[in-house]
């Protein structure tokens, strides 16, 4: 039974270069020039799972970004991953989205997408979180507004046998796993149900030279403000979002930094001394 | 844009090549240059990204590119491990002659496997007479009952103990001056009577296994043969001149990229009287003499390297690119070396290994008194500026 | 009337999660802070009454309870419209999530039912001037840390990890705990289309991270698996715990529940003592609340010197066993 899925993405900075972020003291911009651009390191995870699923099943996985226009290069590269079709939802309409104006907007790309093909998606994947913002929401949010079941931190996930109680019946039941404290949690889901994935769900394949090529001629839409015909202002962008950004700063976390100096022998006691005088015991 | 710039896919190639590499090149580089090991399980994933038959057409089952999109997974590779990016370099060696002067049987036979990573090939040319001396060569090939039986040495083969297909030249007779006349042939690893003997032990461009071939009465079917009998020196000669070299210039292009960017991190992260050296001049300009060197290196590299995806006469152009790539990879491996004081020696930095790569770099595919002669021949024969 | 702040009691084996104490805490500093405004708590689950108590034992004046065998474990098919709804019905002003792996897929969720703003994984929460919730908020790896507002919807949310606020005694209140009837919210729920089967728990060995007083920490420049045993070994003469950083995961060392930083755990232990470590902000923000931080490194340029009340400039092959030979095994009684 084939499965169509489609695939959340977000282009970020690469998160190797953080530590060169800076704060432009004067405009309280966020400065991270020169660092270059890749896809979020954990949705090429959500790629993975979409293209097993699609080589296990049939199918077809699509991606979605909301993003600037020259997201139009990381979405290329999706597709030179093996996705069969990208959407860029692109307008200044929808620029200074929170999480919960940004999950509104791709839900919105999403309908369109399922009232362009003719069918619903079976599974929508998201990466757990972005490595920039960090917030970990977009999948959930994303979740409410289509009105599906959706699961964070999912790190296993297999087709199961039925579970003829639930949904539609030609459709399997998937068995996942999310991640918990010191554990995970299981659950049976059957299809439409949004992933946010996590790292240790797979190992996202290499882009390989035959795929670049074939990314070429795939499909890459570009839909603006005017495309997504089902959504309302109210949600989109800056004024679709009920968080604002206020001050912004770099934490000071310096400390003195007292040198222990002298052989490996003397160090040792003089951290000896040290976690003695902070009251933690050291034996003898 | 620039005079010469990469394209969409070019640029699409090398990021994607670069995260491979990151992944599963750089964190294990250091480790086969001591241990000296080829990864030949590596080979197995190049050949899924398209890497090993990059320039073969897909109907064979490569990716159907060509000579820049091989020099950019060279230099990527080498920029961690320029052992490995000579092991791959020399497999390409193998792949070429069969693409170009293959039967399309012969290139349906050996092609896929050579693309996929299941098999690795090699070249084997020079024997212990000396490389340059093409025609001396001292292997025999001699037709018998319908087959070839070889018989000889070759040496300083790299691949020699990992390649599955070894593409090989042998005397098969003298024309009518006397002259050798010889042809290149096929044969696969486990033929009878074919072993790889010694296995040297390299100053540089460890990770890849250079050594001897024994061939003790080696029978090699006819129809084996590449090309005509007699254009074992042109096949040879055409795979090294232009694949071969341009191969080890673009190697150089990457250890002359590690340098720059060692250069940087070290330059930046080392606080001498209380600042980065990167604040003094005496380092600024040590610095900007091993980015000038890598812009070089990477400018004559590829503008060869398109010369020849683009059907023009390149070898001159080639010869320019290795020989100043691989002499400018030793020089700024060296100047870096010195920027880096005492921590240069130390083996935890890769600036030793950049160095010892480099200057193997450059007997492999002639040396540099050999481009010199190329370039002097072209240039006092015909320069036209 | 005065306005309310609530605090998600978010219950792991039928017990309240530490951070739901830590949050109720914040909250009390917080409704001080806004002047007229109580601290309430939602908790939801399957016979919980004797937690509940608890949580009024923490100052909660009202505690908004669903209970119900459907509850039992998490799911968002439940738990998301039954807290809509609570809030929809009570309108708080302010309501705060713990950051866990529920609370991080539950708050959001929740936020989207009610349109209103959340902000996610916060270092800090304060009231501003307007009487509204300041939530600082990291972002790439802890390098910036900016604030969130959400001036105009309520309630204003936010999720916060284990381990940022520090748990303050107890201060008890009446018991007074207001229950949403199970047919209220059940009417028309599908139930069938995600199952929550169950919860496995792979306990860690030794004392929970953020529970312990001394923490041994280990990063990529431990070097070997040889090493991190001493390391565990250092660890447990000191009657402490391990921690890591994600390259000791990468190279399996180590699991990655006892990864400290931005994408792992906040701790504070009263001494740190880390190998081998280079000091990435998204490390540092873990470990930055610690009384006491002592670093051992090769490299004297490391960034982690930085953060450090004492460096050690040293290879972790020198200092590391002599350290544990030097801290003697504790007598066991």
């Amino acid at each position: 039974m084939p499965y169509n899925v489609a695939v959340c993405v977000k282009p970020v900075p690469d998160p190797k270069h953080y530590d060169r972020v800076t704060i432009d003291p004067v405009k309280k911009t966020i400065t991270r020039t020169g660092i270059p651009t890749l896809i979020n390191p954990v949705d090429k995870t959500a790629i993975e799972a979409g293209l097993q699923l699609r080589e296990r099943h049939s199918g077809s996985v699509v991606a979605i970004s909301m993003a600037p226009p020259n997201a139009e290069e990381i979405l290329r590269e999706v597709l030179a991953m093996g996705a069969d079709e990208a959407y860029l939802l692109s307008d200044r309409a929808f620029g200074g989205a929170d999480t919960l104006a940004t999950s509104y907007t791709l839900c919105h790309g999403l309908r369109k997408i399922e009232a362009l093909r003719g069918h619903a998606f079976d599974f929508v994947l998201c990466g757990s979180e972005s490595a920039d913002g960090a917030t970990a929401q977009v999948s959930s949010q994303l979740g409410e507004w289509l009105g599906y079941p959706h699961l964070w931190n999912a790190f296993a996930f297999e087709e199961i046998e039925e579970m003829p109680e639930a949904g539609d019946p030609e459709k399997k039941a998937f068995s996942i796993r999310t991640k918990m404290e010191n554990g995970y949690m299981e659950w049976r889901a059957r299809p439409p149900f949004v992933l946010g994935v996590a790292r240790e769900l797979n190992k996202p394949r290499f882009t390989s030279v035959m795929g670049i090529m074939k990314a070429k001629n795939k499909p890459l839409t570009v839909w603006s403000r005017a495309d997504l015909d089902g959504a309302e202002d109210a949600f989109l962008g800056l004024s679709g979002s009920p968080t604002q950004p206020g001050e912004i700063f770099s934490p000071d976390l310096k400390r003195s930094g007292k040198l222990l100096e002298g052989s490996a022998e003397e160090v040792v006691e003089q951290i000896v001394a040290v976690l003695r005088s902070n009251g933690v015991v050291t034996g003898d | 844009m620039g005079f010469f710039e990469f394209s969409e896919e070019q640029k699409m190639l090398r990021k994607a090549i670069r995260e491979f590499v990151e992944a599963e090149v750089a964190p294990k580089a250091a480790e086969w240059d001591e241990k000296d090991v080829c990864p030949v399980e590596l080979f197995k994933k190049l050949g899924e990204l398209g890497v090993n038959g990059i320039f073969v057409p897909e109907q064979y089952g490569g990716a159907g590119q060509g000579a820049v999109a091989r020099a950019i997974c060279l230099e990527e590779i080498s920029r961690h491990s320029a052992g490995l990016g000579i092991a791959l370099m020399t497999h390409h060696l193998g792949v070429y002659p069969i693409l170009q002067f293959g039967t399309e049987e012969q290139k349906k036979k050996y092609l896929p496997d050579l693309c996929s990573g299941a098999k690795i090939g090699g070249l084997a040319v020079t024997e212990p007479g000396g490389g340059s001396d093409f025609s001396g060569q001292k292997t025999v090939a001699e037709k018998k009952d319908g087959s070839w039986t070889v018989n000889g040495r070759k040496c300083f083969i790299t691949n020699s103990h990992i390649a599955d297909v070894t593409v090989f030249t042998a005397k098969t007779g003298e024309d009518e001056k006397g002259r050798n006349k010889l042809s290149a042939f096929i044969v696969e690893k486990g033929a009878k009577g074919f072993e790889p003997g010694r296995k040297e032990h390299k100053l540089g461009l460890r990770g890849s296994v250079t050594g001897d071939l024994v061939f003790a009465d080696v029978s090699v079917p006819e129809d084996a043969i590449l090309g005509k009998e007699g254009a074992g020196a042109k096949i040879g000669m055409e795979g090294i001149g232009e694949v071969g070299r341009a191969g080890m210039s673009a190697i150089c292009v990457g250890i002359l990229r590690g340098c720059v960017e060692e250069a940087v991190k070290f330059a930046n992260e080392r606080i001498v009287y209380g600042k980065p050296i990167a604040k003094l001049q005496a380092i600024q300009l040590e610095v900007a003499k091993i980015r000038a060197d890598y812009e070089a290196a990477r400018l004559l590299t590829y503008n060869a390297v398109g010369l020849k995806d683009s059907g023009q006469p390149c070898a001159n152009e080639v010869a320019t690119a290795k020989y100043v790539s691989t002499e400018t990879a030793v020089a700024s491996s060296k100047r870096l070396m010195d920027l880096m004081g005492g921590y240069g020696i130390v083996n935890e930095y890769p600036v030793g290994r950049f160095l010892r790569d480099a200057l193997a770099s450059i007997p492999s595919g002639g040396t540099s008194h050999i481009m010199q002669i190329i370039i002097a021949a072209n240039t006092l024969s015909g320069f036209q500026p | 009337m005065s306005k309310k702040i609530w605090v998600h009691a978010e219950l792991a084996d039928g017990k309240i999660t530490g951070v739901a104490f830590e949050l109720l805490c914040k909250a009390r500093e917080l409704a001080e802070a806004m002047g007229d405004a109580e601290v309430e708590a939602t908790l939801l689950g399957s016979g919980v009454e004797k937690e509940a108590a608890l949580l009024a034992e923490w100052g909660a004046t009202t505690i908004h309870v669903a209970d119900d065998p459907d509850l039992r474990l998490y799911s968002p098919v439940t738990y998301v419209p039954i807290l809509a709804q609570l809030a929809a019905s009570h309108l708080p002003d302010i309501w705060l999530f713990g950051a866990t792996a529920i609370g991080s897929a539950l708050g959001p969720a929740v936020a989207a039912r009610l349109k209103t703003g959340m902000a996610a994984h916060c270092v800090d929460l304060g009231i501003n001037g307007e009487k509204k919730l300041t939530a600082l908020v990291p972002s790439f790896g802890g390098k910036v840390i900016g604030e969130i507002l959400c001036p105009n919807v309520k309630p204003q949310m936010a999720s916060v990890k284990p381990g940022i606020f520090v748990k303050k005694p107890p201060v008890p209140v009446p018991l007074r705990v207001e229950k949403l009837e199970s047919s209220v919210w059940k009417n028309g729920l599908d139930l069938k289309g995600l199952k929550p089967v169950n919860v496995v728990r792979r306990p860690p060995e030794g004392l929970p991270l953020n529970e312990a007083d001394v923490v041994v920490c280990g990063g990529y420049g431990v070097g070997s698996v040889e090493n991190w045993r001493l390391l565990e070994e250092l660890a447990r003469r000191l009657g402490g715990a391990v921690a890591c950083t994600r390259p000791a995961v990468d190279e399996g060392w180590a699991e990655e529940h006892c990864m400290v930083g931005t994408s792992g755990q906040s701790i504070r232990p009263k001494v740190y003592i880390g190998f081998g470590i280079s000091g990435a902000t998204h490390h540092v923000c873990g470990m930055n609340g610690a009384g006491v931080v002592i670093s051992v490194n090769r490299d004297a340029e490391a960034p982690v010197f930085e953060v450090s009340d004492f460096r050690a400039v040293g290879d972790v092959n020198g200092i590391l066993p002599l350290l544990v030979e030097a801290v003697k095994p504790k007598i066991s009684w």
